[in-house]
């Protein structure tokens, strides 16, 4: 029998590991991190104080990684970067650089589960040391046990802001503000799936309280608009702003900070899957995502997808795809093993929690007009607003690709994956039409997964 | 020192670090929030998306330029420096 290969050691990763080794499938679990748990369960190393009062569920994820260590049929790989993947003739070739080597895995099945990243908007001075993801603040405490800063401003949209200001406060750090530019009545469209969700809701309700014991007032329909460089050039303040319900801006005023913490939901990493070509759509919140059937079989036989690559949604419906996609891969390399009727139905619970978040939070497009034409927007190449509007009005870019090539907009380092998505609608918007999802597939696609040193490969071969 | 206490240099500044830390949260921890000098505005950037996706907190370790301080795990005796532009 081949082993089931698995890239990946979060929420989902975990679970498929897990249910593929039970059904009696070998397993390789491949993990970029140091320590297994993901994101969501990041972990400090043994030496580092006990984290523990910087997860909310962390019960959960000990139980799994637990059970991953006790299970003799599932290796481990940590600290292991894929920066090559390719399928020919239904085999896939990972290239690893794994304990300073290059490993190659050939296989022909894949459960892929590589998770997400903090979704970011540009805006006037985004690029101030100080200004970073709510996800870089936690995994700072999590996994490093460093508080970002003093002042810390807390801001974006979406559920995951809650948590990020809790370890603030849990840490003894001093949250300034706390602002969510939606308005949580947005919540009542989905009334159903909080009722049969109703453990999240006391989720909520454990951030806001110990948000309020902090003396915190969270506000709802408020941005960070601008940033501010004091004379070291590093963070000194923001602007925050009243919006409207599309986002536009009423009314400003100046808050002090040395540390601001912007995000506005996730993006997918669905590079490693969609270099191997498996099918890529555009979900709700115009991310783009991996196609995924009922089995999380993707559009290539023998790959499947678990987890937020499939569409954000949070660690419970990870861990249910996830038990799902190592049932199914186990099932292809040969182990007598079926989906039962309550993995489908968890998945399904847990599917409908998810479309109410995202509808909870949405973007709206007048983030845009926060910007200034010196606004950088490709934070690598250090292109700004002036630059694509020049490329589409004097060069006569015609879509988000051309405007690109014409500036270097996404291709940096980070290969596009902070100002990708923005790019696609800045471009869009300045030509006055709407996005299509070729626009939006085309910016997610990678050549290398990750960039690593050159030298690493020359003595490799 | 204690047992699980590392120390590197950062501009020939001495840095004390707890072992597991990695090189960009030990600097945030001793408030150096600045890690490189950007390529073409010389801009002062630090850590952004603090997982290893955005290669903003780029630094240089040892001689070697592009590294990610905010996953690469400080160890005792690093030589760790600013990155001006892709000091190529």
């Amino acid at each position: 029998m081949h082993n089931v290969v698995i890239v990946g050691a979060g929420p989902a990763g975990l679970s498929a590991a897990i249910a593929a080794a039970a059904a009696g499938a070998p397993v390789l679990l491949i993990d970029s991190n140091p320590r297994m748990g993901g994101q969501y369960w990041r972990m400090a190393a043994d030496s580092l104080e006990n984290q523990i009062d910087q997860h909310y569920d962390l019960e959960t994820g000990l139980l799994l990684i637990n059970a991953v260590k006790a299970r003799k049929e599932i290796e481990v790989w940590s600290n292991a970067q894929i920066w090559s993947a390719t399928h020919k003739d239904g085999v896939n070739t990972l290239r690893i650089i794994h304990q300073d080597n290059e490993k190659i895995v050939n296989t022909k099945n894949l459960i892929i589960c590589t998770g997400a990243y903090d979704r970011t908007l540009p805006f006037p001075g985004w690029d101030t040391p100080g200004v970073m993801t709510p996800g870089a603040v936690q995994s700072l405490l999590k996994g490093h046990a460093v508080l970002a800063g003093k002042r810390i401003v807390v801001a974006g949209s979406g559920p995951f802001l809650l948590p990020v200001a809790t370890g603030v406060l849990k840490a003894g750090g001093e949250i300034v503000e706390l602002i969510e530019a939606n308005k949580p009545i947005r919540w009542l469209k989905s009334f159903a799936a909080m009722l049969e969700n109703l453990h999240k809701i006391n989720e909520g309700y454990y951030y806001l309280k110990t948000i309020s014991t902090g003396k915190v007032r969270p506000r709802f329909g408020y941005a960070v608009v601008r940033a501010y460089k004091a004379d070291n050039d590093e963070l000194d303040s923001v602007d925050i702003a009243k919006i409207d319900r599309n986002f536009n801006i009423r009314k400003i005023k100046n808050i002090k900070c040395d540390v601001a913490a912007i995000g506005w939901g996730f993006t997918a990493d669905t590079s490693l899957a969609g270099s191997l070509g498996c099918k890529q759509i555009v979900a709700e919140d115009d991310g783009v995502v991996i196609w995924a059937d009922d089995k999380q079989q993707t559009s290539v036989t023998g790959i499947f997808v678990a987890g937020e690559i499939t569409g954000i949604g949070g660690s419970e419906l990870s861990m249910a795809e996830g038990v799902i996609a190592g049932i199914s891969a186990a099932k292809f390399v040969g182990c007598k093993v079926e989906i039962k009727k309550a993995h489908i139905k968890r998945r399904a619970k847990k599917q409908r929690f998810a479309t109410a978040l995202i509808r909870a939070y949405p973007i709206k497009s007048g983030w845009k007009s926060w910007l200034t034409g010196e606004s950088i927007i490709c934070r690598c190449e250090e292109v700004d607003l002036n630059d694509l509007k020049h490329a589409i009005t004097e060069l006569g870019a015609t879509d988000s690709r051309t405007a690109k090539l014409f500036t270097r907009c996404g291709m940096g380092l980070c290969q596009g994956r902070i100002c990708g998505r923005s790019v696609v609608d800045l471009v869009a918007d300045n030509l006055e039409i709407s996005p299509t999802d070729i626009d939006r597939i085309a910016a997610v696609n990678r050549p290398i997964i990750t960039p690593i040193p050159l030298g690493v490969l020359a003595a490799g071969e | 020192m204690s047992q699980s206490e590392i120390e590197f240099t950062y501009n020939d500044q001495k840095i004390t670090a707890v072992a597991g830390q990695s090189v960009g949260a030990a600097l945030l921890a001793v408030n150096i929030r600045s890690l490189r000098l950007s390529r073409f505005n010389q801009n002062k950037r630090g850590i952004f998306c603090g997982i290893g996706v955005c290669f903003d907190c780029l630094v240089v370790i040892n001689g070697v330029a592009n590294q990610r301080a905010c996953i690469i795990e400080a160890k005792n005796g690093m030589n760790v420096q600013t990155q001006v532009g892709s000091n190529a």
